[in-house]
């Protein structure tokens, strides 16, 4: 039988090539040298639901079951303690250690609140963020949890927008970055989109501590329906934007943008093939602040690229079916799919049997 | 909150390859479902919206029992039509915000509801001009504007003299027939989306391969078995009986909600049966096709026997009984086009790809 897995490996390191042809000489040198795991959130053959840290040769080091389809993770390396949070509209948060020297904690949402799938720490692992839903208000909220009380949930403050999804601190520690995805959703209605035709994205700065905007950004209103929903942010604490665009399939928006404060969002311009072939919808960003570099993937469209951050020139481009997980890895990314693979920056692959990768990957320096 | 008991079972149709598996040539699948169905349904509902535009601006000369009556059966009869291809959720429909032009729902706030009350208590007069409406509020341009005004309260008066309620009636209807007639004529162009549709290249920019063009396909049945459960049954069907919100069904005020319920399915099953994707698969796999065919048999009988208003279907155990039964099918039915035939034609069921994340 032919097995496409090689023939993969043949294409992934061809690709490489032209990657790091494609990059300056001081980007290339750059690697992230640093042992590391990798969490996600999976799915396994029999249904079931969990989240997982991977060794860098794809071994499962550590799993904790899910009672239901979770999504991103997030640590904090003071406690060195992961979350996983539910994907929308899941109401459950689970709090795990994978030195398994801690029993996980689940944290449930308030019974008028759900969670979007993304949650950040605060530097000193104190707080712990995450988005929400005030479903019946249709009202993107902030949930705030105290790491050292249980993550007993001790407040929350407005996105200013619709549907949030991923949110970031930035490097001062105290500004976050939420990506307001314009899309109403009300669990009674499952995961229906009730308001595409007046929908409004927009990405917001906040200040964490008092819960201030800082500055609110929206894209143009002919781009109203492209909704921003994932983010990461670079060396020079550009945030960068990934997009899924709601409107009709002839219509093909710029997915990729960047956010700086006090300047408007900026859509980067793509080559048509590479754009063409996202189909509309990012499903993941990730930066690789050593490297210099940002990758984007699209499940729809089975690829991912990877974005030279200093002059936004498309440096890679790479096939992989279902790919979404997408975290830095040594010189570039690694990244997983919804087929069970796990592919290192460096080509090699592992096709996992049991497994199946959820949309996002999140790198742990040992 | 609220949860159906069931599996929540969603999977979007993804055009990877997968190992030992071949797509099947979609070229045939496709015309036989856009020839023999989607055609075909796109010009009943259309035929269905003008009768309508035609019945409500007579009411609104000759206002009459009778003339209401009919105006109330053929918004009936364009539901019945409207949700056989509302399965359809891509292509023409998704321009122009047609799909929530038609049928604006769920409308959790009542959006809807209040922009009409107002525009018939403030006689607003942009909202009798179809050109006008066209512009305005998708809640207040389609479907579920136009059965307030037929079955909502005070909607008798149409019978004898309720000009402007009439008048506002017959733009919605009117604005319905442009917009159905927009649609079926995108799809009966020989160079428009159709042929895009059949003909993938790597220059098409909307269909690159076979696998991308039968993946469309099955994501109708996919993306409409979860809308049919989790958002249509899901949205008033509680739990527990006390749990059900009937007014949150759509169609309720026209008695119209199962009716909808099993359009959508039989469109599906006329879909699945028309364009011979059963034929595709091999002599040991004719199986799932069959497994489909009784699963859809079995929610729609379970349909046919739950009919009647959605309030009086849940108020009777063995009727609300079989909406519970045809949700735990219709999942049943999820995994068999999500998992089993999407693995037949080497087509993955996107576990990392679901839509809006």
């Amino acid at each position: 039988m032919r097995s496409p897995l090689i023939d993969r490996r043949d294409f992934l390191k061809g690709a490489g090539a032209a990657f790091f042809a494609g990059l300056s000489p001081a980007a290339s040198a750059a690697t992230l040298t640093t042992d590391a795991v990798f969490a996600t959130a999976y799915q396994k053959r029999d249904g079931s639901f969990g989240a997982a840290i991977l060794s860098e040769e794809g071994k499962l080091l550590h799993q904790v079951p899910l009672p239901d389809r979770g999504h991103d993770v997030t640590f904090d390396p003071v406690s060195r303690q992961s979350v996983v949070f539910a994907r929308q509209p899941g109401t459950f948060a689970v709090v795990f250690d994978h030195s398994g020297q801690r029993e996980p904690l689940t944290i449930a949402s308030p019974p008028d609140r759900h969670f979007f799938g993304h949650g950040v720490f605060s530097p000193d692992g104190a707080l712990l963020y995450a988005t929400e839903n005030d479903f019946d208000n249709a009202v993107g909220m902030i949930g705030i949890y105290d790491a050292h009380d249980h993550f007993r949930r001790i407040g929350e403050f407005p996105t200013h927008g619709v549907g949030p999804h991923e949110l970031l601190l930035l490097g001062d520690g105290r500004t976050l970055a939420i990506a307001n995805g314009g899309i109403e959703t009300h669990p009674d209605f499952g995961r229906a989109k009730l308001n595409l035709s007046t929908m409004k994205p927009s990405l917001v700065f906040i200040d964490r501590l008092s819960g201030d905007l800082i500055e609110r950004h929206e894209l143009p209103p002919a781009l109203h329906k492209l909704s921003i929903r994932h983010m990461d942010v670079d060396a020079s604490g550009t945030v960068w934007f990934g997009c899924q665009h709601e409107g009709p399939a002839t219509e093909k928006p710029l997915l990729v943008g960047r956010a700086v404060r006090g300047k408007n969002l900026h859509l980067l311009d793509m080559p048509e093939t590479i754009l063409g072939g996202f189909r509309n919808y990012i499903g993941s960003v990730a930066a690789n602040r050593d490297a210099g570099t940002i990758a984007v993937s699209s499940p729809q469209g089975n690829s991912y690229a990877v974005i030279e951050a200093a002059s936004g020139r498309v440096v890679a481009r790479h096939d992989l079916t279902e790919v979404c997980g997408l975290a830095p890895d040594h010189a570039s990314f690694r990244a997983t799919t919804g087929t069970g693979e796990i592919v290192a920056a460096q080509g090699s692959a592992v096709q996992a049997q049991e497994f199946v990768w959820d949309n996002h990957l999140l790198r742990i320096t040992a | 909150m609220r949860r159906l008991p069931i599996i929540a079972a969603g999977f979007l149709v993804f055009t990877a390859p997968v190992l030992a598996t071949e797509t099947p040539d979609a070229g045939p699948i496709i015309s036989r479902a856009v020839d023999d169905f989607i055609r075909p349904a796109y010009r009943d509902f259309h035929a269905a919206t003008s009768r309508l535009n035609e019945v409500t601006s007579k009411l609104c000369t000759m206002p009459s029992e009778n003339l209401l009556a009919q105006a109330r059966s053929t918004f009936s009869e364009t539901v019945d039509s409207w949700s056989r291809v509302e399965i359809i959720r891509f292509g023409p429909v998704t321009e122009q915000n047609r799909l929530e032009r038609i049928l604006f729902w769920p409308d959790r706030k009542s959006t809807g509801l209040r922009q009409v009350q107002a525009a018939i208590q403030k006689e607003d007069p942009t909202a009798t001009n179809p050109d006008t409406l066209s512009g305005k509020s998708v809640a207040m341009q389609g479907l579920g504007a136009l059965e307030f005004v037929l079955f909502g309260t005070d909607s008798e008066s149409l019978a004898s003299d309720a000009p402007y309620r009439c008048s506002f009636g017959a733009a919605i209807a009117e604005n319905l027939d442009s917009i159905a007639g927009k649609i079926e004529n995108a799809w009966e162009k020989p160079d428009g989306f159709a042929k895009s549709w059949q003909n993938p290249s790597e220059t098409n920019p909307l269909y690159r391969n076979n696998g991308e063009v039968l993946g469309e396909l099955l994501d109708v049945f996919v993306t409409g078995l979860e809308m049919e459960r989790d958002v249509r049954i899901g949205g008033f069907l509680g739990e527990a009986t006390e749990k059900d919100k009937p007014k949150q069904a759509l169609f309720w005020r026209s008695g119209q909600t199962i009716p909808s319920l099993a359009g959508n399915l039989s469109g599906m099953k006329a879909l699945f049966d028309i364009s011979g994707l059963a034929e595709a698969l091999p002599a040991d796999k004719k199986w799932i096709a069959k497994s489909i065919g009784f699963e859809f048999n079995n929610a729609l009988n379970a349909l046919a026997s739950a009919d009647g208003p959605i309030e009086d279907v849940l108020a009777d155990s063995a009727k609300r009984g079989r909406l519970t039964y045809t949700g735990v099918v219709t999942s049943s039915l999820s995994e068999l086009f999500g998992t089993r035939l999407s693995a037949e034609f080497g087509l993955t069921a996107g576990f990392s790809s679901l839509d809006g994340d």
